[in-house]
Parts: C-alpha cells; structure tokens; sequence
C-alpha cells in the first residue's frame, strides 16, 4: 500500500489549516490532485502543493513534515495514521474519532480536544487544554488514548468526559479542571489547582499534587486492586509509573462540586 | 465393544440446550479465590432444584487472570438465558462480594451480556464509581474490607449443552469410587465442562417422574443394585454399585470431549479394578436434541487399545 509524504516547501509564513487531510481524504487521489487540494492559510486560501511537496511513498501512513504554525492535523481523522515529523500548531487531533495520529515534535494548545477514540501521541511537550472541549461545546474528549512524553501546558484535560491521558512530564495549574469522567495519569509534577470542580474520573499521580484545588479530602493509603488491573489492561500507564504496586494514597474530590473523583498519589 | 475389559454398552446420553457463561473469580490468596468460586458454585448440582447448574473449571495462573491475583473459572449453566441473568448477579453478589479480598470478571465475550456490576453497584449506595479501561466497563464498589471491583457485564452463550452423562457399573462401592474419581481427575483437564454435582459424582442417578404425583424426578431403579429382580434391572449380577457423572459444557464438543475424557479414564482402570460397564442415562431420544452414542465416542480410543 502507498500514501503520501507532504514535505513543506519553506517555514510557513501564516497559519495553515489542515483539518480535512486525512488519508480517507486522500485514498484514491494522484499526487498531482492531492497538490490541489486547498487549504486556509493565514486569512486567505492556497492549493497544498504551493505549501508542500507530494511524494508517494511505501507503507499505510501519511507522514507530514511539521511546522508550529500548521494548525488542525488530524482533526475530525475517523481512520488511518499520520506522522507528522515535527511540531504542530494548534488543535491537533480535535475531534478525532479513530486511527492514530504520532507527532514527532511538541504540539501546540488545544491537542486531542474533543477526542473521541483513537489515539494521539506526542513525543514532545504539548500546550494548554490538553484532551479539552471544543469552543462551544460542554464536555472535553470523550474515549481515546493521548500520549504526550513531556509536558502539558495549563488545564489538562479540561471537562473531559472519558478516555485516557498518559503525561511522561509536569502538568501545568489547573489540570482535571471540570473533568466529568476518565483518567489522567501525570507522572511529573502536577502544579496547584487540580481538581476544581471535579465531577467523577481519576488523577494518577506520581508525586503529591502542589496544591490542589480546594474541596479534596484524603482517604489514606489503600491497596487497590483496580491499579492492579488498570496496570495489566494498559501496560502502558504501568510502564509510565515504572510499574504500579497497587498502594496509593486516595484523595476524593471535589466535595466543593459534589464530586466523588479521585486523585490517587502513587505509592 | 470393550475396551481393557469394561463393556462400553450401546447406548446414549441425552443432553439439552442451555445458556452457559463463565466468570473468572480472583482473590489475594488461592485460598480466598477458591473459597469464592466454590461459594459462588454451591447448592447448584441441578436445575431441578438449584435453578442453576455450576462448578469450577480450572484454578487459573495469576498471569492469566484480569488482576494477576490468584484465580479460579468457574462456569454457571441455566435452563434459559432468562434464569441466567438471574442467578449470576445474585449469586456473584451474596458469594463473590462478600468474599475478603475478591474480584469478579467476565470470562467469555460475546452473546448476551448478563448483569454483574450492572446489578451488584447500587450496593455501592451512590459510592460506587464506574471505570471505563479500553473498551471495558467495569465497577469499584466500596465495602468495609476495601473496594469489590468487577465488569459491568459479562457475555453468555445459548449454545451450551446439558445433562451430558455417563455410568460407571462397578463390582463394588469402592471400585465404583475409585472409578469415578479417575474419571472426575481426568475430565478436570478438559476446559469448558464442569461436572455440577458434589465432587462432580451423583450417586443418586434419576429417572422421569414418579409413582407420586408432584415429583418430578425420582430414582433411577433400574441401576439400583438393591432392587435387582424387584425391578426391570439394568445391572448384570455381578454389579453392585454404579455412579453417575454429569456434565455441562459451553459447546457440544466441551461435553463430548470431556465424556470421552472420563470413560477412557474409567477403562484405563479396567476390569482388573473392579469397572464392569459403562452405560449412559436418556429418555428414550425424543427428550433432548443432543445425543452422545458412547460407542461413537470412545471408537477412537478403542482403535488405539486392547479390544
């Protein structure tokens, strides 16, 4: 199977938009009609191949070469892969609903929001709003798996309603801010304010958080044997945490909501 | 045909359409898994007055089950998928969640899902919390010795096979036993079957009806040695014991297998310990769709043995 590689002409000069390539979008098109696609660009339009250079290529994925002002990779992407070899802008992977989409750079505000299944994975840091509610809409990603190696800006995981947010680094402030439901799993540090307004859901946490938001109460330490399962379902997040022993101290919050979610620190 | 001297009669067991599902019980210890799996399983030899049939399959490895814990899979059969949905929750609930240190899981997919967590959380009196990992739902509810995690559902099977069965004719009680016991060691290995009743040996096989009106099984007098000549006996003179076992399975060829499991078993103890002949329980063949010939069954082993 072939697909194609977009190899950016030059730095971009304006943001470019590039929500709707995708290789659904793209199965069946000659490189030349992948050329003239168009795509916005700073407040204006252009053809792809005044930005890109299209070149097919061996294997399923479409690699795109990245750039910190290409803006909505991925998004709305129901199958397929793409690498992007490099960072991104802005909203990569919103609205995601399946396949996967692997950033080999940092990404930009707004990664995964409104994800709905597949999975988005970042080998660099990622910005604000990490797995966040699209403008205008109440809940944040709802299924799907993001990954992010380093670290994440501001309010990860705002309103999220489900899934899974892996994070290798620090969290920024506010972090789980109105999470409905689903799981983040921070193995740096996780700055002050987590949790306000926290409904339901879970916050793995390797250290104690700073300072979180007012309204958690502790617990204690327990043995949960839904660590021991969690690790075992997703190898993964035990591999974050260099394993999981199953032992951790359970904050639950955020009573100030009403919630009953939880932090668990790591032991 | 006879193989290692034990007469395999021509005959047949009669077996029914069930619905069947597994659950994989895990606890801290093999001993509180198995104090679990074997209360979940009591008091379910037969439909007739259990409501369920079920049983241990196998003791599982901590590498095969959910939460690596030491665990044991048992399976539950029911006439319907109806009567099912209603003895897994409430056994699942007044056996597993009560059990220290217990978890509950779901051991085959696919079919019709049946509550477990779906029922047992309001237990958890508005407590209990839902965790959605990769495509499984599964439910953490608070009690006093920590938390009871289970899956929300777990699947069910309406292909599964009942009643299968087989006889074992013996010279004497303890030829008889020890007979049964091999077979029972033997059919342990066998996955998907159980053996529902206590050691999975009946000793009380039955028959349709009775003399009395409201009973709807009763002794099976034609294999009890004590009524030899009283009445219409099945049992040669020199038979003074027999014992039954009876197996359920997910599939017809779980029920199969394991049959052919426990009469080779039983003839590979032969004629020198005491076995005279193997013979299975039917209504006759217009009862129940699955019929399992004993002589079809154990051809392959015969060609393989002394005849």
């Amino acid at each position: 199977m072939s697909a194609y590689r977009l190899t950016l002409r030059a730095p971009l000069a304006a943001r470019a938009d590039l929500s709707g390539i995708n290789p659904a979008t793209l199965a069946g098109l000659s490189a030349q009609a992948v050329g003239w696609l168009t795509l916005p660009y700073g407040n204006g339009a252009v053809q792809l191949g005044d930005l890109f250079e299209v070149s097919e290529v061996e294997g399923g994925a479409l690699i795109i070469g990245g750039d910190p002002r290409l803006d909505f990779v991925g998004a709305q992407m129901a199958e397929g892969a793409i690498e992007v070899d490099g960072p991104v802008g802005v909203l990569a992977g919103s609205g995601m609903i399946g396949g996967s989409l692997l950033i080999r750079g940092d990404a930009g505000d707004g990664l995964a929001a409104g994800l709905e299944g597949g999975r988005v994975e970042v080998t660099g840091s990622a910005g604000a709003g990490v797995g966040g509610a699209l403008t205008g809409d109440r809940q944040g990603m709802t299924a799907g798996t993001v990954s992010v190696a380093g670290s994440v800006g501001p309010s990860l995981g705002a309103r999220m309603r489900g899934g899974l947010i892996l994070v290798g680094g620090d969290a920024g402030p506010r972090a789980a801010d109105g999470l409905i439901a689903g799981t983040l799993a921070v193995a740096g540090r996780l700055a002050a304010g987590a949790g306000r307004g926290m409904k339901r859901g879970t916050i793995l946490a390797a250290t104690a958080p700073e300072a979180p938001a007012p309204g958690f109460v502790s617990t204690g330490p327990h043995d949960l044997v839904m660590l021991a399962l969690l690790a075992r379902r997703v190898p993964e997040l035990a591999g974050l945490f260099g394993g999981l022993t199953g032992r951790a101290e359970r904050l639950v919050g955020n009573r100030l909501a009403g919630g009953t979610g939880e932090i668990l620190v790591l032991q | 045909m006879i193989i290692n001297g034990v007469e395999i009669r021509d005959s047949f067991a009669e077996a029914f359409p069930m619905a069947g599902t597994r659950l994989i019980i895990t606890a801290d210890t093999p001993r509180w898994a198995h104090t679990a799996a074997a209360s979940l399983t009591g008091f379910a030899t037969s439909v007739i007055g259990c409501g369920c049939e079920a049983a241990i399959e196998r003791q599982l490895d901590p590498a095969e089950t959910p939460d690596g814990r030491p665990g044991y899979a048992v399976l539950i059969f029911a006439m319907s998928l109806k009567d099912l949905k209603k003895v897994v929750p409430l056994r699942a609930g007044q056996c597993v969640l009560t059990s220290p240190t217990s978890a509950c899981y779901s051991g085959l997919e696919g079919g019709a899902a049946i509550a477990l967590g779906r029922a047992l959380r309001y237990f958890g009196d508005g407590y209990q919390i839902a965790k959605s990992i990769e495509g499984r739902r599964f439910w953490r509810i608070p009690v006093m010795e920590g938390e009871f995690v289970c899956d929300e559902v777990v699947g069910s099977t309406t292909a599964a096979v009942g009643g299968g069965n087989f006889l074992i004719l013996a010279r004497s009680r303890p030829a008889a036993l020890a007979a049964a016991e091999a077979a029972v060691e033997a059919m342990g290995q066998v996955r998907g079957a159980i053996m529902p009743f206590p050691g999975g040996v009946v000793r009380s096989g039955s028959k349709v009806g009775a003399k009395y009106a409201g009973m709807i099984a009763s002794t099976n007098d034609a294999y009890c040695p004590t009524l030899r000549g009283v009445s219409q006996s099945a049992l040669p003179p020199e038979v003074e014991s027999v014992l039954e076992i009876v197996i359920d399975g997910l599939s017809e060829q779980d029920v199969a297998a394991s049959m052919q499991a426990g009469i080779a078993a039983v003839c590979g103890l032969g004629a020198a310990a005491g076995v005279v002949a193997v013979d299975a329980g039917n209504y006759g063949g217009n009862l129940g769709p699955f019929h399992f010939k004993l002589r079809q069954l154990m051809a392959p082993v015969a060609g393989e043995t002394v005849v």
